[in-house]
């Protein structure tokens, strides 16, 4: 029955899932050839000396892909759930609500950290040859906020989705540009490495709000 | 007396300031097919939520195989087909994936039931539902019903948006299909005459409150309508036992349970002075406007 359960999420999601993955390689394809491009016009030194001296981060275009990622996914696994409240189809499959629920944003979760860990593959196999280990700890420091936006977009979306009236909704929105907020608030190489596993645990701690919000549903909470 | 599958108990429901019913009592016994009839906002879909647990009542309770409803297990959920307005399904599916989801969560999943109706919808397998008529949605939301083999079914409003032919199609297939496997139904629907071919028991709700619960048979025999001219049509308004009097023209139009004899004596006894009185058998839609009134 699970197994049936994460087949529908996988239909309503599949193109989505498979166009954001393309979208994360195609974008990953146009900063390596800048970088390449770079490399050869400018030489390695300099970009030493950019990257070491000046402390600029080389895939800062990668910057918002995991944001709208998290975001676009949570829309496209529960607005068809939310129009035409056919999320009723879902709560009365012989299951329990809660399994329900969490079998749904599971779901996303793991197809949301899926893209990521590829895409964060293919960066680092691209770094290794190129620049030292402390470098790509560096890197991995920067870019590991960006990646927890996606996740902390998608826990938030998931929820204002849910969410039966609109005040809450907007509540919920505002809670998520706070919340997103933490996760930009500085560009500098390495900068969240002391509290990248504090921001971490903010998706894991929204993710289960949506399923109160889907007992308000039941109940008959509405605008 | 069969067995009540469905008990409601005194309930009362308010959206905001404005009361949809209180004090609601009905059942829906076992092997029956129970019409819930009324206007638009009575209360017909509130009912439907609060049975299926999409809506806490203000107060009362609604028991369904004797569990509330508020909390119902994956075993009674499994007993119970629904068909939300609208024909809602996954839209985003095709007509053979479906059908393969919904299979993994019913034991007793009948695949030929729900193939049988889609040979008559001719359309392509791999067809998505979003792509569909909603006369075509509907017969796939009831072949999933039907193929999920459920002890009870719940319909709310499945005429909706259906041209004549899906409807008279669903109601028959609903109707041999309830009548032979012994299942009880309960549905609701605007279009009156497709209940009249469909329903056992007709329960008829106006604005908070129901005004009638019967067999259907049994309120098409004794609910009449009664014509005459009347030169007093106003003490008419006083009687009770009378349903919905309306006068045009000295033409007076009262509808009734009692006997043209009993009426006419009931007519002599508060002095209302009428000409003869003419008796007419009706139809549901009839008599359901008999009950509620026009407007």
């Amino acid at each position: 029955m699970t197994s049936a359960l994460l087949f529908k999420e996988w239909k309503k999601t599949k193109w989505f899932a498979i166009g954001a993955f393309a979208v994360g390689l195609a974008l990953l394809t146009y900063i390596f050839l800048k970088l390449g491009r770079s490399f050869r016009m400018v030489g390695l030194e300099h970009l030493w000396d950019v990257i070491v001296n000046r402390d600029q981060f080389l895939f800062r275009d990668v910057k918002y892909f995991p944001l709208a990622t998290g975001f676009c996914l949570a829309l496209a696994q529960f607005v068809p759930e939310m129009i035409q409240k056919r999320i009723k189809l879902s709560l009365h499959l012989p299951l329990s609500n809660r399994k329900i629920v969490f079998s749904m944003l599971g779901f996303g979760l793991l197809a949301l950290l899926s893209i990521f860990v590829l895409h964060l593959i293919v960066i680092l196999t691209f770094s290794v040859f190129y620049f030292p280990m402390e470098i790509i700890e560096s890197m991995v420091y920067t870019l590991l906020p960006w990646y927890v936006a996606g996740l902390t977009a998608y826990a938030f979306t998931s929820w204002i989705c849910l969410e039966p009236t609109w005040k809450r909704r907007i509540f919920n929105a505002l809670l998520m540009f706070a919340s997103l907020q933490l996760c930009f608030l500085s560009d500098f190489p390495a900068a969240y490495s002391l509290v990248v596993l504090a921001i971490l645990l903010i998706p894991f701690y929204v993710l289960p709000f949506g399923y109160f919000s889907v007992q308000r549903f039941k109940v008959g909470i509405q605008d | 007396m069969q067995q009540a599958i469905v008990e409601c108990k005194n309930l009362t429901h308010y959206y905001g300031k404005r009361c949809i019913y209180e004090n609601l009592n009905f059942e829906i016994p076992q092997g029956r097919i129970l019409g819930l009839l009324g206007k638009n906002g009575t209360g017909k879909t509130t009912t439907i939520n609060i049975l299926n647990g999409y809506l806490k009542p203000r107060s009362g309770e609604c028991l369904m195989f004797g569990e509330s409803s508020a909390n119902l297990s994956s075993e009674t959920k499994r007993k119970v087909g629904l068909l939300i307005e609208g024909h809602v399904q996954y839209s985003f599916m095709n007509i053979s994936e479906i059908e393969k989801f919904y299979s993994a969560f019913y034991p007793k999943w009948r695949k030929d039931a729900y193939y049988e109706l889609m040979k008559l919808l001719k359309i392509d397998p791999k067809q998505k539902i979003s792509r569909m008529s909603c006369g075509q949605r509907s017969q796939v939301a009831l072949g999933l019903i039907l193929a999920q083999d459920p002890e009870l079914l719940i319909l709310d409003d499945f005429s909706m948006g259906l041209d004549p032919g899906y409807r008279m199609l669903f109601v028959d297939y609903l109707s041999e299909y309830a009548k032979a496997e012994n299942k009880t139904v309960f549905v609701t629907s605007h279009i009156i005459q497709d209940m009249e071919r469909l329903i056992d028991d007709c329960l008829i709700m106006d604005y908070g409150r129901i005004v009638m619960q019967k067999p259907v048979n049994e309120l098409l025999e004794s609910f009449k309508r009664f014509k005459f001219n009347c030169q007093n049509p106003e003490a008419i308004n006083e009687i009770s036992d009378i349903y919905n009097p309306v006068t045009i023209k000295g033409n007076t139009e009262v509808y009734s349970l009692l006997a043209k004899e009993d009426l006419e004596s009931l007519m002599r006894k508060n002095n209302v002075m009428t000409n003869e009185i003419q008796e007419e058998s009706l139809s549901l839609e009839e008599a359901f406007i008999g009950l509620t009134g026009k407007y």
